[in-house]
C-alpha cells in the first residue's frame, strides 16, 4: 500500500486561538474587561470572587464563568452573592478551560449589560497557562500557604499572568513564607508582573483589589 | 490532563485532514514539541498512542520531534493510499 506524507505544519492551538480571538473581539466590542483567574487548587479564587461580588455587585455589573473538573459548587457559592447568572462549566476531567467553553458560556451572558467579566479557571498552575480564553489578562492568585518558589516551579503561568494577587495574608504569621522573596522569584520569570496582597477572610487588602477593578473597568478595554 | 487535551486536538486535526486527503488510512502523526511548550513529550506520545490505537486511526504511530522554543504543532501526517488492486 503506497504511503505518502502530507505536510501540515499547523499549530495545535490554532483552533482554540481562533475562537479565543473571536471571544476577545466580542468583549472588546462590548467594552467588557475580562480577567482569567488562575491558581493552584485552594488558593482562594472563589472566596475572593465572593467578596468581590458582595462588595461591588451593586456598583458594577459583574458576570462570572466558573470552571471546575467536577461539581458546580463554586458557581453555587458565587450565585449567593449576585442576582446574575453564574455560568458553570464542568470540564469532566479536563484540567483547564478552553476558548470554546468560554465562547459557549458567553451566549447566556448579556454583555451589553455587563461591566466586568471574571473567568474562574480550574485550579491548576500548569495547563491553564497555555490556553488563551479570549481574556484581556490572566491574574494569578498565589496563597502564602504555598511554597515561595511556585514561580520558579511553574514559570509559564507566572509568565502568562499580568497581575499576581497574594492571598490568605492573614496566615502569614503562621507560615514560613516571605512575600518579598516570592515576588522576587515571580519577577525573575516576569519582570512586568504587578502585585496585590489580600486576605479575603479578614477583609485585608480588598479595598486595593476593588480599586484595581474599578480602574480596570473604567478603562473599558475599548477596541483601538 | 493537559497532554490528553492536546492529543485529542491533534487527533481531531488529523481526522479532519484524512477526510480531505482521500487516503484510506493513517500511518504516522508527526508532532513538533518545543522545549518551552509546557508539554511533556513522553506523556503526549503515550496519550497519542492510546488514541491512535482506536478507530478511525487503526494503529497509527506518533512521532514526537523536539525543538527549541515554544512551538507545538502538527507537523505532518503519513497516510496510506489504496493500491491499484485494492
Amino acid at each position: 500500500m503506497p504511503v505518502r506524507t502530507i505536510d501540515v505544519r499547523e499549530r495545535v492551538m490554532a483552533r482554540n486561538d481562533e475562537i479565543a480571538a473571536r471571544v476577545r473581539a466580542r468583549l472588546l466590542a462590548a467594552g467588557v474587561p475580562a480577567f482569567n483567574l488562575v491558581s493552584s487548587p485552594g488558593a482562594g479564587k472563589t472566596l475572593l470572587l465572593e467578596r468581590t461580588l458582595a462588595a461591588l455587585g451593586s456598583e458594577l455589573r459583574i458576570a462570572v464563568v466558573t470552571g471546575d473538573v467536577q461539581t458546580q459548587n463554586d458557581a453555587d457559592r458565587l450565585a449567593r452573592h449576585t442576582d446574575r447568572l453564574v455560568q458553570a462549566v464542568v470540564t469532566h476531567g479536563a484540567c483547564h478551560l478552553d476558548a470554546r467553553q468560554v465562547d459557549t458560556a458567553l451566549e447566556a451572558i448579556d454583555l451589553a449589560a455587563t461591566d466586568l467579566l471574571f473567568i474562574e479557571n480550574v485550579g491548576n498552575l500548569v495547563c491553564p497557562a497555555g490556553w488563551d480564553l479570549g481574556e484581556h489578562a490572566k491574574i494569578v492568585l498565589f496563597s502564602v500557604t504555598e511554597g515561595e518558589d511556585k514561580p520558579s516551579k511553574y514559570p509559564n503561568m507566572f509568565r502568562a499572568a499580568r497581575w499576581a494577587v497574594f492571598t490568605k495574608m492573614d496566615l502569614l504569621p503562621h507560615v514560613p513564607f516571605s512575600v518579598e522573596r516570592a515576588a522576587a522569584l515571580a519577577r525573575e520569570v516576569n519582570p512586568a508582573l504587578e502585585f496585590l496582597t489580600t486576605s479575603a477572610m479578614r477583609d485585608e487588602g480588598l479595598e486595593d483589589w476593588f480599586g484595581f477593578l474599578r480602574v480596570q473597568t473604567r478603562q473599558r478595554w475599548f477596541a483601538a | 490532563m493537559h497532554e490528553m487535551s492536546i492529543a485529542l486536538e491533534v487527533c481531531r486535526m488529523a481526522e479532519e485532514r484524512l477526510g480531505t486527503a482521500g487516503a484510506c488510512g493513517l500511518v504516522a502523526v508527526g508532532v513538533e514539541v518545543g522545549t518551552d511548550a509546557g508539554v511533556e513529550p513522553g506523556s503526549l506520545a503515550f496519550c497519542l498512542e492510546a488514541l491512535l490505537a482506536e478507530p478511525p486511526f487503526a494503529g497509527a504511530k506518533p512521532c514526537i520531534v523536539r525543538h527549541p522554543g515554544d512551538v507545538l504543532r502538527l507537523s505532518y501526517l503519513e497516510v496510506a493510499d489504496a493500491g491499484p488492486d485494492d
